[in-house]
């Protein structure tokens, strides 16, 4: 079994060439742009609270939707009423701004009159939200998959829009409009995200709250203020990554926070939870690992070597690739 | 000290072991029917379906539109009979071997008030659940679980229920599968085909019928599986082998199959693309160029045209079974009763399944509903339809419509 396995890798790698490896390196880079800006938001709430927030890739799935409300309250992607670059910077504007909002009511509602609980609390809680979040979405659409028909956009009759013209090649493999606004579009959220860490007032504040919250509000910072706009600043990254997942691969439907959640909690996990450069580095890594799974072992071993990713990491390097150990005063 | 907890802990074994039997006795295999089998119930003004489909959970998305057509078919039945519909409704998910299907079975068997069932949705639910309808007397009708051994013993594998309890308003994956595969191998002449389940028992019962029909007929046939959790197709694309001339997809969730065609052109990839009667839904799945099956319905049928224009234009065809589902429930409910001088029994019902025909007209599918008693051609056992039943093949035109072809 396991040697037919092998050979069915190795003819695939010869079947595909180097083709096929560039096309497989070029989806897990996209998807793993992705991942990375969910990771973020995971990262960010861990390092300032030591909290794993199983509801941040719900608030993906509503940013997922809320892009999908504003594309079709524009006529949808098959005939839109506005041109289709202001609508997409419309979808991105809503999506980040109502997602940012989401992740504010959620920890001030469900995390912040248990900030002095057991930790167990909050995580139990988290779960909660997620389940919430999940049925309301189901409940409010009727458990439909909304397509976004992302690659009608810009084009006539219903045909590919730009979106899916290459711009450019590499051994006849196309790397499309849409999957270099994913990368540049993360990319430049991240270094965004990073300047306001290490360059800005809320930065230094998140930072002195991430390292001793109690000292950080003995020294007059509003622990609960800087808490809140890192639950925002991680939703709004969650927005901008539901729109381009909508836009990239296509549809809104409330379950799809679950699994593609958890394999950016995994990318956080591999980066080295706390980590900003950590789960930006997860993320791709992650992606990366994924396409080249399914490509060439199969789709039915992506979601196995991911997780099993997962597991190795926590059991021989729980600090992951760039975190480093917590030092614990005793 | 050590023996003391060893003697604990070999009690709590024991304990939990005889639970588990108790617990696994009276879920799946009960000897007797339950009082409220044979249990005598005034039809009155109005009687209860028993609806169990995926109410929530991941394949939610399957259980919407079978809860719309049921709904319809129960509006459509209430408008014309005096005798009206009520439903209770049962969320079974959809996750393969799921308690949740069992639960229902329980609840609906222990509901007096329930005299027939429609569904569950998936093959496995059934199997899981099929003793628990039996043992309260219950029939089942399902409009979507398609294993061909749920009515037929094939190839050393035993029929999955008892005769006379299940009933199917769907063709099986046998008949689905057969024409599919005589399409692709006689009318397309394709000779390398890709096929992607997408782990789901329904996907997986059709690509394995397709693939052996068509390695049978000397096609090279090569697999990859897709997650319904993971719409993200394009290292599968990827995957797909350059001299593969057509790719099957048999999976439930149109909106999937539209999303995997995007990305296959996407990435410049030219091969046929066939879908399966899951993904049979104009309004979704537009790819020109490609197959599904589906069934023969009559596009001008006044009671389709009803649903659509109540549902935003979408047919919803995944759900049209359960449609007849119900109408095969009401239809052998209202004739018990008849039968009974206003009185009836679960049991009652249960026996005039079968005997229950739906004209072309009513059934909606595009043929008669008549249930067959026996085994038929290579497939069809007791409790499947007979006749006419079975699926057309369309092709999807440029402008998103779709021609019957075979």
């Amino acid at each position: 079994m396991h040697h037919l396995l092998l050979f069915n890798i190795i003819d695939q790698i010869r079947a595909l060439g180097w083709g096929g490896a560039f096309t497989l390196l070029r989806n897990g880079i996209v998807l793993g742009s992705l991942y990375s800006l969910i990771a973020l938001g995971y990262t960010m709430v861990y390092g300032i609270l030591k909290l794993l927030n199983f509801a941040h890739g719900d608030v993906f799935m509503i940013g997922t939707f809320m892009g999908y409300g504003v594309l079709i309250a524009f006529g949808g992607a098959l005939a839109p009423t506005i041109p289709f670059i202001p609508l997409i910077l419309l979808m991105f504007a809503v999506s980040m701004a109502g997602s940012g909002v989401v992740g504010v009511g959620i920890e001030r509602f469900a995390y912040r009159p248990l900030r002095n609980a057991p930790r167990i609390a909050p995580l139990i809680s988290a779960l909660g939200v997620a389940f919430f979040l999940e049925n309301s979405a189901q409940l409010l659409t009727n458990s439909a998959h909304e397509l976004y028909n992302g690659y009608a956009l810009g084009g006539k009759n219903g045909n590919f829009g730009p979106l899916l013209n290459p711009v450019f090649t590499i051994d006849q493999v196309p790397v499309t409009v849409i999957m270099v606004i994913v990368v540049l579009t993360a990319i430049a959220l991240m270094a965004a995200l990073v300047l306001i860490v290490y360059r800005t007032k809320l930065g230094k504040a998140m930072r002195a709250t991430s390292f001793d919250r109690e000292a950080a509000s003995m020294m007059g910072i509003d622990t609960d203020r800087v808490i809140s706009m890192t639950f925002f600043i991680g939703s709004v990254l969650a927005g901008a990554a539901g729109v381009m997942y909508g836009l990239y691969i296509g549809d809104a439907y409330f379950f799809i926070g679950f699994l593609f959640g958890l394999k950016a909690f995994t990318a956080a996990v591999v980066g080295g939870i706390g980590s900003l450069p950590g789960a930006m580095l997860g993320g791709v890594l992650i992606g990366v690992v994924e396409a080249f799974a399914t490509g060439y072992a199969g789709g039915q071993w992506s979601e196995i070597v991911v997780f099993g990713i997962l597991i190795l990491f926590l059991l021989v390097r729980p600090t992951g690739l760039l975190g480093s150990p917590a030092i614990q005063k005793v | 000290m050590l023996k003391k907890v060893g003697a604990v802990a070999a009690f709590a074994a024991l304990v939990s072991v005889l639970v588990a039997t108790t617990a696994w006795g009276s879920a799946a295999a009960p000897r007797h029917l339950s009082a409220a089998a044979a249990k005598t119930v005034k039809c009155g003004k109005k009687v209860t379906i028993g609806v169990a489909y995926p109410e929530t959970g991941p394949a939610a998305s399957l259980g919407a539109p079978q809860w719309d057509w049921a709904n319809f078919a129960k509006k459509q039945w209430n408008k014309s009979h005096k005798l009206k519909l009520a439903f209770v409704r049962g969320d079974t998910q959809l996750a393969g071997a799921n308690p949740q299907a069992v639960q229902v079975g329980h609840a609906f068997a222990s509901n007096s008030k329930i005299l027939a069932v429609t569904g569950p949705a998936g093959s496995q639910e059934v199997e899981d659940s099929i003793l628990a309808y039996k043992h309260g007397g219950l029939g089942v009708v399902s409009g979507s679980a398609t294993r061909i051994f749920l009515t037929r013993a094939e190839g050393g594998t035993a029929r999955e229920t008892p005769k006379g309890s299940f009933f199917r308003t769907v063709p099986n994956d046998g008949q689905q599968g057969d024409n599919v595969a005589t399409f692709i191998h006689k009318v397309l002449k394709k000779k390398n085909v890709r096929i992607i389940d997408d782990e789901e028992a329904y996907s997986q019962g059709l690509a394995a019928q397709v693939k052996a029909d068509l390695e049978a007929t000397g096609a090279t046939v090569t697999t990859d599986h897709i997650s319904q959790q993971n719409p993200d197709y394009s290292s599968v694309v990827a995957g797909i082998p350059n001299n593969t001339q057509l790719v099957y997809i048999p999976w439930q969730v149109p909106s999937m199959a539209q999303q995997f065609f995007t990305q296959l052109r996407a990435n410049g990839k030219k091969q046929i693309v066939m879908g399966s009667d899951g993904t049979d839904d104009p309004s979704t799945f537009k790819g020109a160029g490609s197959y599904v099956s589906g069934f023969p319905v009559d596009t001008t049928s006044p009671a389709l045209k009803a649903f659509q224009s109540a549902h935003g234009g979408d047919p919803e065809t995944f759900g049209l079974p359960t449609y007849t589902s119900v109408m095969v429930n009401a239809k052998a409910i209202a004739g018990a009763c008849k039968a009974g001088h206003g009185k009836t029994t679960r049991t009652a019902i249960r026996k005039r399944l079968h005997k229950v025909t739906l004209t072309k007209t009513v059934s909606l599918l595009g043929f008669p509903v008549v249930f067959l008693g026996k085994n038929q051609g290579k497939f069809q056992g007791p409790g499947d339809m007979g006749g006419t039943a079975a699926f057309g093949i369309y092709k999807i035109q440029k402008n998103g419509t779709y021609a019957r072809v075979g």
